[in-house]
């Protein structure tokens, strides 16, 4: 195909996604009154239609003199049911070594199940299981940035909102905690090649999140500028702890600590957050993380932004 | 150069698909979320981010005791729901909304105020 159809091709494909019609879909992660956003590091607690596109970082590599890793990725995720969703994921990196060649390449292919276990609006309550699968062999091995071994993780990711809070502490009714805890199994023990241990992980995180749209219409409306009642400050956390078959690897926890803001728009968010290494073994120094994130079931309601099973197309009525 | 085109693509039907549609928020209300006023308003509006479909939204106000005080049917125009007040003694009051917006999105949502009374 010449460079022009393929071009033409592409346009086209846009041109249709972007006038698709536009009707019938219901929410991304809403819990009754409280909106959870698509969070940078870690998952939030919702199956949803969605997209991250792209989410790119910088930070500087653990070691002395240290490197830096740059790394650009995207997450396409879909809902196959009102309850199941599945979503497929990579990363493109590329790491520098002071004096040592530059390493760049695809990452593991990763692919995410979830099957949402519950969502309470009336408690703000969210709860998901998932089994995130990291394929190996589909990345730049050579490089090390993908991996020969696949790795299975089961988690369980959660999201509270404390909009039940007394009114004795109305302006902490804004928060909102979310968070997962996963276990990495690699499917080999070991690798020959490289006379390395591959150890079990235990993968988890928290978010803690103040939303002002929740300020604004639950709480109390201080008349802020329309741009501030767009915003949810935001810190995540994000640790890695290996638990067994460690045998020659470090045992220290590694992981970063995230402070940043998300920008919440009608059909998008944009979310920029610090990368703080938690020690030593996780950075040599501060990075950033950036994020423009889609929300599909509210840009393509009637054909990307339904289940593809089960899709609701006439709303039923919910008596008050 | 594929990739790129595909994004603005995306990108225009974001900002395209924004314009009009999306989960209804509470843009602002009258009386304000959680104000207090000194007298009890006549009635309570709700104005959305989004425009409603009037057959799925409602709204319910209930006064310290529980006890329902909105009168008659909400009204609803566009992106505003209104809805009359009983006779309203000092107090504070809960406003319950639940909305369905017209591209069929459910949004729900809770704030109350307070009269102060004379």
């Amino acid at each position: 195909m010449s460079r022009f159809l393929a071009h033409a091709c592409t346009f086209a494909i846009g041109l249709l996604l972007v006038s698709l019609p536009l009707s019938n879909a219901f929410a991304h992660c809403f819990v009754g009154a409280r909106f959870f956003p698509a969070t940078l590091v870690i998952d939030d607690p919702c199956v949803a239609d969605e997209m991250s596109l792209p989410t790119v970082d910088w930070f500087p590599t653990p070691g002395t003199p240290h490197g830096s890793q740059v790394d650009i990725s995207a997450e396409f995720d879909k809902r196959i049911t009102e309850d199941l969703g599945f979503g497929i994921s990579d990363v493109w990196s590329q790491i520098r070594t002071p004096g040592g060649p530059v390493v760049q390449g695809l990452g593991d292919l990763e692919t995410t199940l979830q099957y949402q276990l519950l969502k309470d609006a009336s408690h703000e309550t969210a709860m998901l299981l998932g089994l995130i699968v990291d394929w190996g062999g589909t990345g730049n091995v050579n490089a090390g940035i993908g991996t020969p071994y696949s790795m299975l993780t089961p988690t369980y990711y959660f999201g509270q909102g404390l909009g039940g809070l007394p009114d004795d502490l109305e302006f902490a009714r804004p928060l909102a905690i979310t968070g997962q805890i996963g276990y990495q199994i690699p499917t080999t023990s070991y690798v020959l090649s490289q006379n390395l241990n591959i150890p079990q992980v235990l993968v988890y995180g928290a978010s803690l999140q103040y939303s002002m749209p929740y300020l604004k219409s639950e709480v109390k409306d201080l008349q802020f500028p329309d741009f501030i009642n767009h915003l949810i400050p935001i810190v995540e956390a994000q640790l890695f702890t290996p638990v067994t078959n460690n045998l020659g690897n470090p045992s220290t926890t590694t992981g970063t600590i995230n402070p940043g803001v998300i920008y919440i728009g009608s059909t998008y968010q944009i979310g920029i957050e610090a990368i703080i290494p938690v020690n030593s073994a996780s950075g040599s120094g501060v990075g950033v993380l950036g994020q423009l994130h889609f929300y599909l079931d509210d840009m393509f309601p009637n054909t990307l932004g339904q289940p593809l099973i089960g899709g609701t197309s006439t709303p039923s009525k919910t008596p008050l | 150069m594929r990739i790129r085109i595909t994004l603005v693509m995306l990108l225009l039907g974001a900002v395209g698909a924004g314009a009009a549609r999306a989960h209804a928020f509470l843009d602002h209300a009258s009386p304000l979320v959680g104000s207090t006023v000194a007298t009890a308003p006549s009635e309570v509006a709700l104005t959305f981010t989004q425009n409603l479909e009037a057959a799925f939204s409602s709204v319910q106000i209930t006064d310290g005791k529980g006890v329902r005080v909105e009168q008659g049917k909400p009204q609803i125009s566009g992106n505003t729901m209104r809805v009359g007040l009983k006779a309203a003694g000092p107090g504070r009051y809960q406003v319950h909304w639940h909305v369905l917006s017209v591209d069929t999105h459910k949004t729900e949502g809770n704030f109350s105020f307070t009269v102060s009374g004379p």
